[in-house]
């Protein structure tokens, strides 16, 4: 496994162009963003379209942002999971979770299952042990719109609408929500 | 963002960790983004809640990236299929080059700062003095940071080398300068004295700096096994960058101006 150095190495020589290098940076690290952006998009083809997207917004902005390549795999997260959320955005409008067949059934798109609780879901996705134990301390709906935020790329507007809350309250619950996150892991 | 209005770091620690999360909309990131290239505070927030974020992810087992989607990043990053030969003569070259710092950036970032210290220097500490006609290079490193300063009068046979980030040079081995013209060729100048060990040194030259830099567009330096004289470069650069040639030209005058 490729290490933060070697990553932050390799970015800034694709920061200047080296081809050799994107290939490298594409080696160590496509396959943890294609898992990433695949469990958000639950799309092979649609996820692969994000990753090279992702490695084209390297090739071409790696030197615009030399403070961000210091934390590398974090950064290309970003950019793909940015990249995974726009597409989610755009085609949310045009998903509906029912569907007729020929002979006039009503069907359901499998959708998001929102019985299990958000730590449930969060421990589901074997999340880091202090992470989730500091979202474990948040309360159940604020914790539901933090990770429904980041998994799913929700708008505030969206959180609203899925969980049946004012935007304010949404908007409150995530801002507290991140607060805690970042007072409890600077507590460890 | 001006910094008449400076938000505060509780506004940058919000902003951070609203792009981070997701829930910035597309147009607010943009601009977002935009000022991410500028402010240093955000870009410091922005990374700090990448950094709490990311064990998210962290139970997802990688998927195999195969060299179909890579070929395709391929095609569009630099708009050439795989096989496409590049210029004759240039594939070695080429291999050497590439992961190299822009020497250009740090150059012209740079030049403007070091250049007249070192021409006081040149000219004996007198700040009245002309500018003696010199070679100036402020060589990058493999990171891109400014690491190794490298000065001769035109018709000198000196030449002077500030290191601002050493490089550590295998025992055997030793740091080697070159000369590369436009087209790219590289030309051996020498070893550097002591290996290039120091702070400040300085290499004698066979011949007149003008005789050996003519043709030079870049100065490059690179790691090779002490005691050879090799013709071509075994190994990467270490340092690379712009070889400016800075002749003093009398400026011409403007027509009187009264008033000014």
């Amino acid at each position: 496994m490729i290490d933060d150095a070697q990553l932050q190495q390799l970015l800034s020589r694709v920061a200047l162009h080296d081809r050799a290098a994107l290939r490298s940076l594409y080696d160590a690290t496509a396959g943890r963003l294609l898992a990433i952006v695949q469990r958000m998009l639950d799309d092979r083809a649609a996820a692969e379209d994000v990753i090279q997207d992702t490695f084209i917004t390297v090739w071409s902005r790696a030197a615009q942002f030399p403070q961000l390549r210091t934390s590398p795999l974090a950064w290309l997260t970003t950019i793909a999971r940015h990249r995974a959320i726009d597409l989610m955005r755009r085609r949310r409008p045009e998903t509906s979770l029912t569907w007729h067949d020929a002979d006039g059934h009503e069907h359901q798109h499998d959708i998001v299952d929102e019985a299990a609780t958000p730590l449930d879901q969060l421990q589901r996705r074997q999340v880091d042990g202090q992470l989730s134990l500091c979202v474990g301390q948040l309360d159940d709906a604020p914790r539901q719109a933090l990770l429904l935020a980041y998994y799913e790329g929700l708008t505030h507007e969206q959180l609203a609408a899925r969980l049946k809350r004012p935007l304010g309250t949404v908007k409150t619950w995530v801002r507290r929500s991140l607060q805690q996150l970042k007072a409890c892991l600077e507590d460890v | 963002m001006t910094s008449a209005h400076r938000p505060s770091a509780e506004l940058i620690d919000r902003l951070a960790a609203d792009y981070v999360l997701g829930t910035m909309k597309g147009g607010a990131r943009r601009r977002f983004e935009g000022a991410l290239q500028t402010e240093l505070r955000l870009a410091q927030a922005v990374m700090q809640w990448q950094q709490r974020l990311l064990p998210l992810h962290a139970g997802a087992q990688p998927l195999p990236a195969g060299d179909a989607l890579w070929a395709r990043i391929e095609q569009q990053a630099f708009g050439a299929p795989k096989a496409a030969p590049r210029p004759r003569g240039l594939r070695w070259w080429q291999r050497l080059l590439a992961p190299l710092p822009a020497g250009a950036l740090a150059l012209g970032v740079l030049l403007g700062s070091v250049a007249p210290p070192l021409w006081q220097q040149l000219a004996g500490g007198s700040v009245d003095a002309q500018l003696p006609e010199s070679y100036v290079g402020v060589l990058a490193t493999a990171g891109g940071k400014p690491g190794l300063i490298v000065s001769s009068l035109r018709r000198g046979r000196v030449v002077d080398f500030k290191r601002l980030v050493p490089v550590a040079v295998p025992t055997g081995q030793t740091l080697f300068l070159w000369s590369l013209d436009a087209q790219g060729v590289a030309q051996p100048i020498a070893a550097l004295p002591g290996g290039g060990a120091g702070n400040f040194f300085s290499l004698r030259l066979s011949q007149p700096a003008e005789t050996l830099f003519q043709r030079a567009v870049e100065l490059a330096v690179s790691i090779e096994p002490a005691g050879a004289a090799p013709a071509q470069p075994g190994n990467v650069f270490v340092y690379r960058g712009l070889c400016g040639k800075l002749w003093p030209m009398p400026m011409p005058m403007p027509a009187s101006a009264p008033g000014h």
